[in-house]
């Protein structure tokens, strides 16, 4: 038997979430060992979740930037233009990224394990390689950032080619005519956008009565708008009671209501669930909560101290950015390094066609949370930049309390505000009263003038 | 003994035709079988995002042949109807637009030009061998969720070269009293298939991914593929494990758990226990598929 190889810190998985808490463990001058089941590093972030839906929406929009300018260039769509070359560019981004993401593991000295990680014990985790050799290694801390996969519901068949998950939608290789996206929430609603501006009849089905709830719905309405101007269509307040091939030529779902709905392909996009089945937490001493999870403290650690969980394995926010940081945390908790204020406003991206991002309260929590609040708004199309971007929805809408002199979240939806949110999201941190955004200065045209017209509009009904 | 003399005159027969096969195709002077008809018809169809099943139909109805193998295949065990089918659109109904189309491209092909009198047996071996191995492939896209029909269609058609060599080699021995032996054929396709095969793919104007496939299908050479649906690795591994089910004798399963695609793949052994397990599954749709 060979002997266990130790190390100082072992982490499972090489996500956003695990790769910063492998680097952190590595600049902190650690023996780090790093584990991942793929032949790549960087996780689902990198093949089947952000960075590809993200190349497939910017792909799609510059496609359609270039249709839309036909009396300025000489343009026409190639007749046999297929979803592979929008992949065959996401191929090529997503191999780069990923090899970024290895240079860089390899560069901080991080011994990288390829295979699937086993705990033998709470210090002892057991990779499994693809021939079925086994190695041991034991550490003092581990990180366990194994992430989620699609959820497979009991009663609807994926069978990854007629019936897909947000996985296997990436491998479709041409256009469907028709697609029924089943869900409301980010990633059904990212697809769900990007289809229907490609030109596919995308229906999206959801219990709840608009997308995404948890947003702001002044947001949520002009991405509803948007939506159905490019031919989609939301059916809210929908229960389904099965989805099935009609082993002919559509996938066919009945709803509760007796209502049956056709299309070429479905996606099914109802949530994720938490990658721990091949880890055998209890030989750690851990247990899952009933929705799969990995239960953590403030600091990520579990219920074993020395062993922390990041990332979407302990559940939301599921957000790339979170899971850096949740990574990069908890090994300066583990290791005794200061690891700065907890951050206060983490903004939200949503990369729907169009954008939608949000930071801090929403109107509603700070009317309860400050016994009232006033509401600033800007229009794109009434901004310089906007008109001559030819922008015909976007709204910033600027929270503060009910004086309209402290700002108390951002909420954004049009081209540009996932990253237009991050002035803010600055604002937020550094505690900048509303009248600065008024008498501060930005470039002109831009989109960020948009912050000194909502201030104005807060100043404006302060007045009164 | 027979051996000492038979051999050598085996390996001049294999070298002159070795000569003039590797003369042809690299000067381009091979004439190509045209596509047939109802095959053309059909990529066009399965290509086109606006075309209607009805045109599939139609096409499938113009080929009594054709529509013939489908009621059949629809009636077969493997595709287990509820109750008989009796017309050609339950058949196309209940096997489905995918399946028809590879389908209807597999039989028309194979009673097409690669027809090919006295070698019958020989040609449907070869068929047999790529519909098991565009089934196989089906299954491994499945589990890596990549494209499932692209994986098909590599399949079926990633040994084309073979027939296209016998027939190539077959008119230039049309002034023979006698054909050449199967062995000698056999050593021929080993040699220039894959060359052949891409000839003919590019001629045809198969999708870049199945012509990516034919090219770069073996071991060691999946890796020049560039296509985002790895039909060439994919195709790779499924013609491993078509070539078993057609030959349990060769079928080692710790042998084929050790091959290099499986790691390439990434298949952990529980992926490969998966796919074993669908032996009985394959070997029934390729009986319902053959002609």
């Amino acid at each position: 038997m060979t002997p266990a190889t130790s190390y100082d810190l072992v982490v499972i998985g090489s996500g956003p979430a695990g790769q910063k808490a492998a680097i952190q463990g590595a600049k902190a001058g650690k023996r780090v060992a790093l584990i991942e089941q793929t032949r790549e590093v960087g996780g689902a972030c990198v093949y089947h979740g952000t960075i590809p839906s993200k190349t497939l929406r910017e792909t799609a929009l510059k496609m359609v930037q270039f249709l839309h300018a036909t009396d300025v260039f000489d343009f026409r769509m190639r007749d046999d233009l297929k979803i592979a070359s929008l992949m065959t560019r996401l191929d090529t981004v997503t191999r780069a990224h990923g090899e970024f993401i290895k240079e860089q593991i390899t560069r901080n000295g991080i011994d990288l394990f390829h295979g699937r990680a086993r705990f033998l014990s709470d210090r002892e985790v057991q990779v499994r390689g693809l021939d079925g050799n086994t190695t041991t290694l034991t550490a003092s801390i581990l990180v366990i950032a194994t992430g989620s996969r699609p959820r497979v519901p009991d009663h609807i068949p994926i069978d990854h080619e007629h019936i897909l998950d947000s996985d296997s939608i990436l491998s479709l290789v041409y256009f469907p005519k028709s697609l029924t996206v089943l869900g409301g929430g980010v990633i059904a609603c990212e697809y769900a956008s990007i289809f229907a501006l490609l030109g596919v009849q995308v229906t999206m089905i959801d219990t709840a009565d608009r997308p995404l709830k948890f947003l702001d719905p002044e947001l949520t309405d002009q991405f509803c708008d948007a939506f159905e101007k490019t031919g989609g269509h939301y059916r809210g307040q929908q229960k389904i009671q099965h989805a099935k091939w009609d082993g002919f030529s559509k996938v066919t779902l009945l709803l509760e209501s007796g209502e049956t709905l056709e299309s070429e392909k479905m996606l099914v996009a109802l949530g994720r669930v938490a990658n721990i089945e091949h880890l055998n937490i209890q030989a750690a001493g851990l247990t899952p909560t009933p929705r799969g999870l990995i239960a953590v403290n403030e600091h990520c650690q579990t219920t074993a101290p020395h062993i922390y969980a990041v990332g979407d394995v302990i559940g939301p926010p599921s957000l790339a950015s979170c899971s850096m940081e949740q990574g990069r945390r908890a090994v300066c908790h583990a290791l005794g390094l200061n690891s700065g204020d907890a951050p206060e406003h983490i903004p939200m991206g949503i990369f729907t066609i169009p954008e939608m991002s949000s930071v801090g309260l929403s109107e509603q929590d700070a009317r309860g949370k400050y016994g009232g609040a006033l509401v600033g708004r800007a229009r794109f199309h009434e901004i310089a930049r906007g008109q001559i971007s030819g922008m015909t929805n976007g709204l910033l809408k600027m929270v503060a309390d009910a004086k309209g002199e402290k700002l108390l979240g951002v909420h954004i939806v049009g081209e540009g505000a996932t990253e237009l949110i991050h002035i803010g999201q600055m604002g937020l941190l550094h505690h900048i009263e509303i009248d600065r955004f008024v008498d501060n200065i930005f470039n002109f045209p831009t989109l960020a003038e948009a912050y000194r017209i909502a201030a104005l509009d807060i100043a404006k009904q302060r007045q009164r | 003994m027979t051996l000492p003399s038979t051999i050598p005159a085996r390996q001049e027969e294999s070298e002159t035709l070795r000569t003039r096969i590797t003369t042809r195709l690299e000067e381009g002077t091979v004439d190509l079988p045209l596509l047939p008809m109802v095959a053309t018809q059909v990529l066009q169809i399965s290509r086109d995002p606006e075309a209607e099943i009805n045109k599939l139909s139609a096409l499938i109805q113009q080929d009594q042949a054709l529509a013939g193998q489908i009621l059949r295949i629809a009636n077969s065990a493997a595709y287990a109807p509820r109750s008989p089918i009796v017309s050609l659109q339950q058949a196309i109904s209940w096997l489905g637009m995918n399946m028809l189309a590879g389908l209807a491209f597999s039989v028309s092909v194979q009673s097409g030009v690669f027809n090919i009198k006295g070698y019958e047996k020989n040609v449907r071996a070869l068929w047999h061998q790529a519909l098991a191995t565009g089934l196989y492939g089906k299954e491994i896209a499945r589990r890596k969720r990549h494209n499932v029909e692209n994986a098909f269609l590599c399949g079926i058609l990633h040994t084309i070269g073979k027939p296209l060599l016998i027939h190539l080699i077959l008119q230039d021995n049309s002034a023979s009293p006698s054909h050449p032996s199967w062995a000698v054929m056999e050593a021929v396709m080993q040699e220039f298939s894959i060359m052949a095969g891409t000839k003919l793919a590019a001629a045809w104007q198969l999708p870049e991914s199945v012509q990516e496939a034919i090219h770069f299908y073996p071991d060691g050479a999946y890796h020049q593929a560039t296509s985002p649906t790895k039909g060439a690795m994919i195709t790779c591994l499924a013609d491993h494990l078509a070539t078993a089910i057609i030959d349990p004798a060769s079928l080692d399963e710790d042998a084929m758990r050790a091959l290099p695609v499986v790691q390439d793949l990434n298949f952990y052994p529980e992926d490969m226990d998966a796919i074993f397990e669908l032996h009985d599954t394959i070997q029934e749709s390729i009986e319902a598929f053959l002609v």
